[in-house]
């Protein structure tokens, strides 16, 4: 049997998981390989000194209070989701009602005038050729997990 | 189509049926738990990473077959949550002076005996397991975890990660092999 298919048989015979006729094929190996009964007796020595072990769980309190948790969460991003929108709205519209009242004052010098929309078109291409950037890198860049 | 129970509560759960969400979170809580555990080794990211699962699966449950076994589809949320946990916490590590983990401590997997009244093995011995379990992958120490400190079956396993029980085999080999690596260099006998 090669060994490669044997390792994770061992384990199943090991475990108690196999059938009747794996168990058979183990044994007949096992009887006619040393290195494969010494592995055995090793596993079977970590498996003993783990088996008085279990992984330690939370209290009842905890697992009472999971689903609330959960809950107050679901409710919480729905929130957050619904107050960002409000946010981006509120200003989206505060930014356009300052701008039409700035350009359709006629009080507004034109240079004054030309100033804000210079202003709003170069911030705008500003903002929109980092982000670009920063998605392209973010995608290709092979040194982005090298800590600066 | 006939679906199972799980497959009803999904389906109203796909619905946005909470109480129907409710069901499938406390049928499942205990193995997320297990599992995130398995990967981060902290009882808080565990039970907080293993919550955020539950929250990402069900704002994206309409996705998913009702159909299908639930568990498999929501590992792989919790699997990309805990590796994204793990990726900041190894950046936090890298950026830090003494290369210790952010808050100063060692962090060790928890485990208590299984049987509290009869201490059966000592505190040492269980938190020298526990920190060789973290120095494992994440992949060998979860299905140690699985097997040795949960007494899975592999059919359970095999069901909870939706792999077949042959990988589960394989998969128990290698990670056997690397905590035995992992005791001897820590000089434990056993």
């Amino acid at each position: 049997m090669a060994h490669d298919t044997f390792n994770s048989l061992l384990m199943g015979y090991l475990d108690g998981e196999l059938t009747e006729l794996e168990r058979q094929r183990v044994e007949e190996h096992l009887d006619l390989c040393p290195q494969c009964s010494a592995e055995l007796v090793a596993f079977r020595r970590l498996k003993e000194m783990t088996q008085p072990m279990r992984l330690a769980i939370p209290d009842d309190r905890h697992w009472e209070e999971y689903w609330s948790h959960v809950y107050n969460r679901l409710e919480r991003r729905i929130g957050w989701i619904l107050f960002s929108v409000g946010i981006i709205l509120l200003a989206s519209y505060g930014v356009y009602q300052m701008l039409a009242h700035l350009l359709l004052d006629e009080g507004i010098s034109i240079l004054m005038r030309a100033s804000i929309i210079a202003l709003v078109v170069g911030f705008c291409t500003l903002l929109v050729s980092v982000v670009r950037e920063r998605l392209h890198l973010a995608k290709t860049d092979k040194y982005r997990r090298i800590k600066r | 189509m006939i679906l199972s129970e799980e497959g009803s509560f999904i389906e109203r759960s796909q619905r946005g049926d909470r109480e129907a969400f409710e069901f499938i979170v406390k049928k499942y809580m205990k193995p997320a738990y297990y599992i995130a555990l398995s990967y981060v080794g902290r009882e808080d990211d565990a039970l907080d990473l293993s919550q955020d699962a539950f929250v990402n699966a069900f704002r994206h449950i309409k996705r998913f077959d009702a159909s299908r076994n639930f568990f498999p589809w929501f590992y792989s949320i919790l699997k990309n949550l805990c590796m994204n946990h793990l990726t900041r916490r190894r950046r936090r590590r890298e950026e830090s002076l003494d290369g210790m983990a952010e808050d100063g401590t060692q962090v060790a997997i928890p485990i208590e005996s299984s049987n509290p009244e009869r201490e059966t093995v000592s505190r040492d011995l269980r938190e020298k397991i526990g920190q060789a379990l973290v120095r494992l992958k994440p992949r060998d120490r979860q299905i140690i975890v699985l097997q040795h400190l949960q007494d899975m079956s592999y059919r359970e396993i095999a069901d909870l990660l939706g792999i077949p029980i042959g990988t589960v085999m394989s998969r128990l080999y290698t990670a056997r092999q690397a905590l035995r690596r992992e005791l001897e260099l820590m000089g434990i006998r056993y």
